[in-house]
């Protein structure tokens, strides 16, 4: 997230991506391990670097030509280092005649697509208050930032929904994977048992309801309400639209530094035009757990 | 006992890089591109979700 508001803030580095370089973002923990065809050309490039792909994460920026020859390594936030990588990486001359990998077969473990006639939907969350003040902009970076994710909808689920009914199971799945705070890392999800109250309702195209979620050692906890629309036409989901904000307390490794005490979060769902590459992402929840994530609960 | 409307509108309207930087999710499909524009590959790759970092 901090790479976000920083390194790839940096207008040079912004220029010379988008002009310069064909950019990809991947979660490494799947390239690495995943035996087809993407898998190989990764592990490929990431051998030649300082993190060999069989000895745990690979993360960093890796710089490459289309034949798979390392150019440069960086896993450093200073915009100078990774700009004079850049550079110099461009300065080198092309290889000729290389050729489009073939894909074939996908390694269908670490190859998650959204469920057939499903729907995605964009979820986006944020820290309404309660932070205390502060000059540090890297800690600014975090206290302003926002968590993104995608909720999968499954197609009887969108069926459902279409007919003006809620399905049960996707109001568990959003309880349990969407109202989180992922505004600043990766936060633990919510198991079943946390969810404590659930009384939401779809009525005439109107979803509303609260939803109340927390840990049995009390440490996390969240009390959201919710108010949304959903339209349809055709048999079609055409507007999946919800907010829910409410009162959220706790934090987990992996998203220290919270507001003290509760503090108010909000969390934004729209149906995704799929326009966006990031439309194709599978959400945080399924990372290596893609059936779990969709199951009835 | 769900969100006041003006609070879903404000909220959402509040709420809702990709377009700045063209990022690929697939690796291949990067190195298709890089092959014929020769141009170099930039793969930024992390210990996490994507969305959460890009």
């Amino acid at each position: 997230m901090i790479d976000r508001a920083s390194t790839f803030s940096d207008p040079g580095i912004v220029a010379l991506l988008r002009e310069k370089f064909v950019p990809v973002a991947i979660d490494q923990a799947y390239q690495r391990r995943q035996q087809d065809a993407e898998g190989d050309f990764y592990r490929k490039i990431a051998n030649q670097g300082p993190r060999p792909a069989d000895g745990g994460t690979t993360q960093g920026r890796y710089l490459a030509e289309a034949d798979g020859t390392l150019l440069g390594f960086n896993n450093h936030r200073d915009s100078e280092r990774l700009l004079r990588l850049m550079r110099e990486a461009l300065a080198r001359p092309r290889p000729q005649g290389v050729a489009a990998v073939e894909a074939g077969t996908k390694d269908a473990r670490y190859s998650p697509v959204p469920p057939a006639d499903g729907l995605v939907v964009r979820v986006h969350s944020l820290v309404l208050g309660g932070y205390p003040e502060t000059e540090d902009p890297v800690v600014k970076i975090f206290q302003e930032g926002m968590g993104r994710d995608n909720l999968w909808i499954r197609g009887d689920e969108h069926e459902a929904l279409a007919r003006g009914e809620l399905p049960d199971s996707l109001v568990v799945r959003i309880a349990r994977f969407h109202l989180v705070d992922n505004t600043r890392g990766e936060p633990p999800m919510w198991a079943a048992a946390e969810i404590r109250e659930r009384s939401v309702a779809l009525s005439e195209g109107r979803l509303s309801g609260r939803l109340h979620l927390a840990t049995a050692d009390g440490t996390r906890e969240f009390r959201a309400e919710l108010l949304g629309f959903v339209e349809s036409e055709g048999g079609r989901v055409k507007r999946f639209d919800l907010v829910a904000k409410g009162a959220f307390r706790g934090e987990s490794p992996l998203t220290r530094h919270a507001p003290p005490g509760e503090f108010p979060l909000g969390i934004s769902f729209r149906l995704a035009e799929g326009g966006d590459p990031a439309d194709t992402l599978p959400p945080q929840g399924s990372r290596g757990w893609v059936d779990g994530y969709l199951r009835d609960r | 006992g769900g969100l006041a409307f003006s609070e879903f509108e404000e909220l959402h309207q509040r709420l809702q890089i990709w377009r700045t930087i063209p990022w690929k999710t697939s690796l291949l499909e990067a190195q298709s591109i890089a092959a014929r524009e020769g141009k170099p590959i930039f793969i930024w790759a992390m210990d996490g979700h994507p969305l959460g970092c890009v």
